[in-house]
């Protein structure tokens, strides 16, 4: 008895009870949800069994009817852009940002805490304030572009199938801006000064001091910010609501939007569930990246 | 004397608990959408006020969370005894059984009568030839126009589809930022309520869609778009924007509703009429969309009885609709009174006119997968995704499959 006590407050049994409750809870708010919707994308689903766990098997109807959508290759296009260019402006005009506020110069660390207004407020009012820059025929954008002899007629952001996905794309990359840029930040003031005067004396340029001192000693901090961008944006829903629905006609849909409209607009709760089953594949890449680039933190 | 106060208490509060107990027996729960005129919410306080021995609880749920708390509650048991649904979502709930039939109760009722009630909404309340509901107003879509563009332009009130496409074009103004016409062609439910009067005025239905007709008048629409008569922004506008700009004169026509005639009253400053939305051809079959909720009971309610009364007190209230709450009874048997606006008066008159024509969106149970078929094949044909043909045979194969075709 004594030992066991022993054992939980001071040895293997506080590590397995650590690692227990971590699990717990692991399973109980993640882990139980999970697998319900991975349950849920094989069963037929009503309103009256909507409460229910066992309902009637639909085996790969489900799955099948997703397929068979008419915009189910449009969805995974848009899911792919949205995901690959929001993440590549928000991780480039955030590194550039990291850098440049890094030369200190006379009020840098004010002007960067101000950038991080665009990163606590809430998705639906910041798709809000793009609404009204990205109207057609009032928007501030279009008459700033006008202004300066650009465009001759307004450009329909939200409303032109070429152009509605890339409207919040812009507004995600500005909105994800600021946390990619903080975290990078942090990272660019843990590399030791000394390397760089050392590269400087043996004539090392600006561009091989990038290339072989920052991005060498930045690897596991980048490797970390993307994998959350790419959680990040794949979580991000409320711009669509706000900026285009997914229309015109889905042309700026996503799954995560498109998973919810099936739930909660058609009330078809099995195929809602399916469709979120098929963004576990870019979470599965997301988690493998972030795992493996956070390994190496720890190791280090 | 002590004792005979307290006992006399005592026995002076049983006897109002007695009675208290004898009243309150019944309360009946109520859930619905209630808009700044709060109709729901004082039909249900005075309907409580007029019955001693009954109780109503009314909860205010917001539009996108009204049917999903529904089903919910269906699921687990907790309905609520009444509830006010949007129509097309009408008979989700009333074809599966959630629904009480209370087709026997009205026809033994001296207060409501089917017989007075526009077609329309009616047939949204009704599955399968049972009676599950009853409408609690109605609404429907016209065209405005702007009386004074159309005076200077020397355009009459178009009639006719080709009417419409040359009065946009004669009206169309972007020199002065003037849209010919304004209306939602947006991807969700308004633009379906929008664009499906225009497939059942050409013969075509909910169930057939793809139609000469109806192909004839996605590819009038898209016109529009191209020749830039209309702002690209209809399809992603709602209602109530697209008509906000036709109120602030940057559109010469609108496609709305009633819903309008307040705000427009207020903001507009030229003069402004309606007329019934333009046929396929002169003297064409007419047709517009009908909007509004209906009162149901749930097949789960312990107090059917009662909760019917409540319903049938909210149809007495019917001549209050108008003049109190700015809605439109689903009946032609009241007279619309004078709004003290001779335009909005014109206007009203041409909106019960339309409502003859009117009809619902279903009723099906899966109305919300029919109707994102036909947005998705608009929008598709407007921004030049596919020709109009070809994206009404797509709606078509998901309408069929729907339908179990």
């Amino acid at each position: 008895m004594k030992r066991l006590f022993i054992s939980i407050s001071d040895g293997k049994g506080f590590d397995i009870l650590l690692v227990g409750l971590a699990m717990f809870f692991l399973l109980a708010l993640a882990g139980i949800p999970l697998l319900y919707n991975v349950l849920m994308s094989f069963q037929e689903v009503d309103m009256f069994t909507l409460g229910s766990f066992i309902r009637p098997w639909a085996g790969l109807d489900n799955y099948r009817y997703i397929f068979a959508q008419p915009e189910f290759w449009l969805v995974m296009k848009n899911t792919a852009l949205f995901v690959f260019c929001s993440m590549a402006g928000q991780f480039v005009l955030g590194f550039g940002l990291a850098i440049f506020f890094q030369q200190n110069f006379w009020g840098a660390s004010t002007i960067r805490g101000l950038f991080l207004v665009s990163w606590v407020m809430p998705g639906l009012v910041v798709g809000g304030i793009w609404s009204f820059i990205l109207a057609g025929d009032y928007g501030v954008l279009n008459a700033i572009l006008e202004g300066l002899g650009i465009i001759d007629e307004p450009v329909f952001w939200k409303s032109d199938p070429d152009l509605a996905i890339w409207a919040v794309i812009i507004a995600n990359i500005w909105l994800g801006l600021a946390f990619n840029m903080l975290l990078l930040s942090v990272g660019l003031a843990a590399i030791p000064r000394d390397l760089y005067e050392a590269a400087e004396l043996d004539g090392a340029t600006a561009w091989q001091r990038f290339r072989t001192i920052t991005l060498p000693m930045m690897r596991s901090t980048i490797g970390a910010v993307l994998a959350l961008g790419l959680i990040g944006t794949l979580q991000q829903f409320d711009l669509f609501p706000a900026m285009t629905e997914g229309g015109p006609a889905n042309t700026s849909s996503v799954t995560q939007y498109w998973a919810w409209q099936m739930s909660f607009k058609q009330y078809d709760f099995a195929r809602g569930a399916t469709i979120s089953m098929l963004m576990l594949v870019f979470v599965f890449m997301a988690a493998i990246v972030y795992v493996r680039s956070t390994r190496g933190e720890v190791r280090g | 004397m002590k004792l005979n106060m307290i006992l006399g208490t005592v026995a002076g509060l049983s006897v109002s608990l007695g009675a208290l107990m004898a009243h309150a027996q019944t309360t009946l729960t109520i859930w619905g959408l209630d808009g700044d005129n709060n109709l729901i919410g004082t039909l249900a306080a005075e309907f409580d006020a007029a019955n001693d021995d009954i109780v109503v609880d009314f909860r205010a749920i917001a539009f996108d969370e009204l049917v999903p708390e529904a089903l919910k509650a269906v699921a687990t048991g907790n309905a609520p005894d009444i509830i006010c649904l949007d129509n097309p979502d009408f008979a989700m709930f009333s074809s599966r059984g959630a629904m009480l039939d209370i087709t026997e109760m009205v026809a033994a009722s001296d207060i409501i009568d089917t017989s007075v009630y526009y077609e329309g909404p009616l047939a949204s309340a009704m599955w399968d030839g049972k009676l599950y509901g009853v409408p609690k107003a109605t609404n429907t879509i016209a065209l405005f126009y702007n009386k004074d563009l159309l005076d200077a332009a020397g355009v009459t009130p178009p009639q006719t589809w080709d009417e419409l496409l040359e009065a946009a074009r004669a009206l169309n103004d972007p020199e002065n930022n003037v849209y010919g016409l304004t209306w939602s062609a947006k991807g969700n439910e308004e633009g379906t309520f929008q664009f499906l009067p225009w497939i059942q005025m050409s013969g075509g239905s909910f169930e057939e869609v793809n139609g000469p007709g109806a192909v004839k008048a996605l590819e009038l629409w898209k016109t529009i778009l191209d020749e830039k008569l209309a702002s690209q922004d209809v399809l992603s506008q709602g209602q109530w924007d697209s008509t906000g700009t036709f109120n602030a004169g940057n559109a010469a026509m609108a496609i709305s509703g009633p819903w309008e005639l307040n705000r427009m009253a207020a903001d507009a400053t030229f003069d402004w009429g309606v007329t019934l939305l333009p046929t396929e051809v002169a003297g064409g079959q007419r047709s517009s969309a009908m909007g509004d909720f209906n009162w149901g009971i749930f097949a789960t309610t312990e107090h059917p009885e009662e909760a019917f009364e409540a319903i049938e007190f909210f149809v007495a209230q019917s001549d209050r609709l108008f003049p109190e709450f700015a809605n439109i009874p689903p009946r032609s048997d009241i007279a619309l009174p004078s709004t003290g606006d001779a335009r909005k008066d014109e206007a009203l008159a041409v909106f019960v006119e339309q409502l003859k024509y009117a009809q619902p969106r279903g009723p099906h149970p899966d109305w919300a997968k029919i109707s994102k078929a036909i947005y998705d094949a608009m929008q598709s044909a407007m921004t030049g995704q596919a020709s109009a043909q070809d994206a009404l045979d797509t709606a078509q194969a998901s309408i069929d499959a729907v339908l179990g075709n």
